[in-house]
């Protein structure tokens, strides 16, 4: 008996449906509930293990998944597995080696890109079909989240840019200008003044450690200079060693004497508690830095605002980095594939759910989804009385300057990100120049051997 | 007939108690290393077992021409010699404390086990806290005396963070070395240190000619062992520093993790391992040659 002989399903709410009723009902959250929970009974039995990142809304997504299970699959329970930022690209690689994966992942889009060029995803397009394709909020494509020749094969979690972190008591007290106007001249400007004129704090914190958080932060310069690891539209040649890589390690060498000493070893956990406990003025971080100042330090969270990043002076670009989390099924050695995909598709079109997973780290997670993002519901929170603005940047405004490394300048998924942050490619490059004070130069030459050496590897992905 | 006196022999007793560690030497020892010895030679890629192919010498070559595989190497043998040194050091300078005869002696000596007893993983935490430049305790101990004027970053230089793992080790694994030396002074004989004070030999003579020479076949296997294990170490290194800033505390045994895991080149990390046997293979029968280790009993 195979499991989908198992799982009797019944008729499935098609998009149409979903969104007839949607209109209808306002998008009612029960009425949705109603539709898709009475879609499949399952007499299955286990524990199903999802894998998220740490933070409360991982288990906020699984707690409507046990919802579903309560009504439709009794015998099954989900578990959030945390996995830390830092140990999540070793942790999926080991088990799945391993032969032991997780029924559903939600992951971030370069290491979801990497394994659904290595055909170890399920395609999702049915479940994409029945969410809504024309749901997603302004300025974003499915693309974004993981497709593959034709596919689909992730389904937003949510979006989630990181953006430029400033105390805004200090920026005032010193007369600096608005962020807002900022170009990187400014920005470095403002970080020296502030490392200069206050007493233990540093002007600028941004991760230069080996790991995934200085990946994070040095693609965003590297895009805003218009640099790029690998051309999209020529096969995926190595395109890093070039002007623009070279001028965002400068600029990142320029940046260093106003930041925290200890910022060579920093990754993402050591960049908010610099923001938190006020050794820094300004940060590169997504929203988490705020939904922790307002539970540990109040007058912080009150004198930070979020901005989009500070204009690259010669590009004009204000490039973000954009996590595109997103749920994936790993395809093999999954018992549980049928429930997940209902069950992931129960939380999906749950306005209620939804709406509590954005809730459950303000402004981390941004809605994906516009009759979300628009809702009253998600309105209906402290911080959007209290920092409208971040909290728009964070989920609209910044959508405008979004990248990664998985879909650079936005030109077409990359299926060797997940590799380049396995071996932390980015971070290694910059430490060449942070640490072993090679020139810019030799750092980007380095760089691009090693990318060189994954494309080569790897070519067999682009089929 | 035969068969029967065969099972009651002592030789069919023999080989039945050491069947348990024969089967468990395979399964655990000789297996994985002719796994990780096969490997070696194969391009393996642990999310594509499909794609396996036989790569010949190519991870070798890959290896020896990899800057980063000699960097890890220097590393690693600074990191080994110096934690190797200063164990041996502090752990006979500390067994010959414990070796008198004191009110409370136990105690500390069973303190003294307190760090080898406790977990990698836990110590190393710790470690880390104890070494953050902002509220360490290190950090604000030597600031308090004054000794420093503005924080140390223990573990974003590359020295310092070399010095660091290095610190830890001997601290985790000095108080092996003084078991194994304390428990050798105990059967010095009593008579060697009475005739040498006859002789008129002062401490640091009866230190140099009669203890040393009588801990010399302990320490000549507590070096090899310890420079084994320190050469093979992983989880500290990789729990305090993991291998950082940049690659300035990798060891081959964190090159090797890097290449299987973060790169997903399981031969190479295999060749790596390989090649690391075959480097502590050779150092230690040099080693033990050059000691003389054994030579008493051969004479004898």
């Amino acid at each position: 008996m195979t499991s989908n002989d198992r799982t009797r399903s019944r008729s499935l709410l098609d998009r149409r449906n979903f969104l007839g009723g949607a209109a209808a009902a306002g998008i009612g959250a029960r009425s949705l509930f109603g539709a898709s929970s009475a879609s499949a009974q399952s007499t299955k039995t286990g524990t199903i293990r999802v894998w998220g990142e740490p933070g409360p809304y991982g288990g906020t997504a699984v707690a409507a998944m046990n919802e579903w299970a309560q009504k439709n699959a009794p015998g099954l329970k989900f578990e959030i597995e945390t996995i830390p930022w830092d140990g999540v690209y070793i942790k999926l690689m080991t088990d799945l080696a391993a032969r032991r994966p997780p029924s559903l992942i939600s992951v971030e889009s370069p290491i979801a890109m990497q394994m659904m060029a290595e055909g170890l995803l399920l395609a999702v397009d049915d479940i994409a079909d029945k969410i809504g394709r024309d749901r997603l909020v302004e300025g974003v494509k499915w693309d974004y989240w993981g497709s593959w020749k034709g596919k689909q094969y992730v389904i937003p979690a949510h979006h989630q840019p990181h953006l430029l972190l400033v105390r805004m008591d200090i920026v005032n007290e010193l007369g600096l200008k608005d962020p807002d106007t900022w170009d990187w001249n400014d920005l470095l400007n403002a970080a020296k003044t502030i490392t200069q004129k206050k007493q233990n704090m540093a002007g600028f914190c941004m991760a230069l450690g080996r790991n995934l958080c200085t990946d994070y932060h040095f693609a965003a310069l590297l895009h805003a200079a218009g640099g790029r690891m690998f051309d999209a539209s020529n096969k995926f040649e190595v395109a890093f060693d070039s002007p623009e890589t070279v001028e965002a390690l400068t600029f990142v060498k320029e940046l260093q004497p106003y930041m925290p000493k200890g910022a060579v070893e920093y990754s993402f956990l050591q960049v908010v508690d610099a923001h938190v406990t006020g050794q820094t003025a300004m940060s590169f971080y997504w929203g988490r830095t705020l939904g922790r100042a307002a539970e540990e330090a109040k007058p912080i969270f009150e004198a930070t605002e979020a901005f989009n990043h500070a204009r690259n002076p010669r590009t004009s670009r204000r490039s973000n980095w954009n996590d595109f989390q997103g749920w994936c099924i790993p395809a093999q050695n999954n018992p549980y594939i049928e429930e997940v995909k209902q069950a992931l598709l129960y939380q999906q079109t749950s306005k209620e759910w939804l709406v509590k997973y954005c809730h459950s780290l303000m402004p981390n997670v941004a809605p994906t989804y516009k009759d979300i993002a628009n809702s009253e519901e998600l309105k209906n929170h402290p911080f959007y009385k209290s920092k409208p603005k971040t909290v728009d940047t964070y989920f609209k405004s910044s959508l405008a300057n979004s990248s990664s490394t998985a879909n650079e300048l936005l030109q077409g998924s990359n299926p060797f990100s997940g590799y380049v942050h396995g071996r932390s490619i980015l971070a290694q490059t910059v430490q060449k120049v942070v640490i072993d004070n090679q020139t810019p130069q030799q750092a980007a030459k380095w760089g691009a051997r090693e990318l060189e050496a994954i494309r080569r590897e790897n070519i067999r992905l682009l089929g | 007939m035969s068969r029967f006196s065969f099972l009651s022999s002592d030789r069919a007793v023999g080989l039945l108690f050491i069947a348990p560690f024969v089967v468990t030497a395979l399964v655990f020892m000789v297996y994985p290393i002719a796994e990780a010895i096969r490997m070696a030679f194969f391009n393996y890629n642990p999310l594509r077992p499909d794609l396996v192919s036989y790569a010949g010498m190519s991870n070798f070559e890959f290896i020896f021409s990899d800057p980063l595989f000699w960097s890890s190497f220097g590393q690693g043998t600074v990191w080994t010699l110096l934690s190797i040194l200063f164990q041996t050091v502090f752990g006979v300078g500390i067994a010959l404390l414990l070796h008198r005869k004191l009110f409370g002696m136990a105690i500390f000596r069973g303190m003294l086990l307190f760090p080898y007893i406790v977990p990698t993983v836990v110590i190393a935490l710790i470690w880390r806290w104890i070494f953050n430049p902002e509220i360490g305790v290190v950090n604000y101990g030597l600031l308090s005396v004054g000794l420093i004027g503005e924080p140390i970053y223990w573990l974003s230089t590359p020295t310092m963070a070399m010095a660091s793992t290095i610190m830890l080790n001997v601290w985790k694994y000095t108080p092996f070395v003084v078991i194994c030396v304390l428990a050798r002074l105990q059967s010095v004989p009593l008579e060697l240190y009475d005739a040498a004070k006859v002789d008129g030999a002062g401490a640091f003579r009866r230190f140099l000619d009669v203890t040393l020479p009588q801990l010399r076949e302990v320490l000549i296997v507590v070096i090899v062992f310890r420079t084994i294990w320190t050469f093979n170490k992983f989880e500290e290194i990789y729990l305090l520093t993991k291998g950082g800033p940049g690659t300035s505390t990798f060891n081959l045994a964190v090159y090797s993790f890097e290449q299987s895991m973060a790169s997903l080149r399981l031969g190479v990390g295999a060749a790596t391992g390989v090649v690391m046997m075959i480097m502590l293979m050779i150092g230690s029968v040099v080693y033990l040659r050059v000691a003389g280790f054994g030579n008493e009993e051969k004479e004898a």
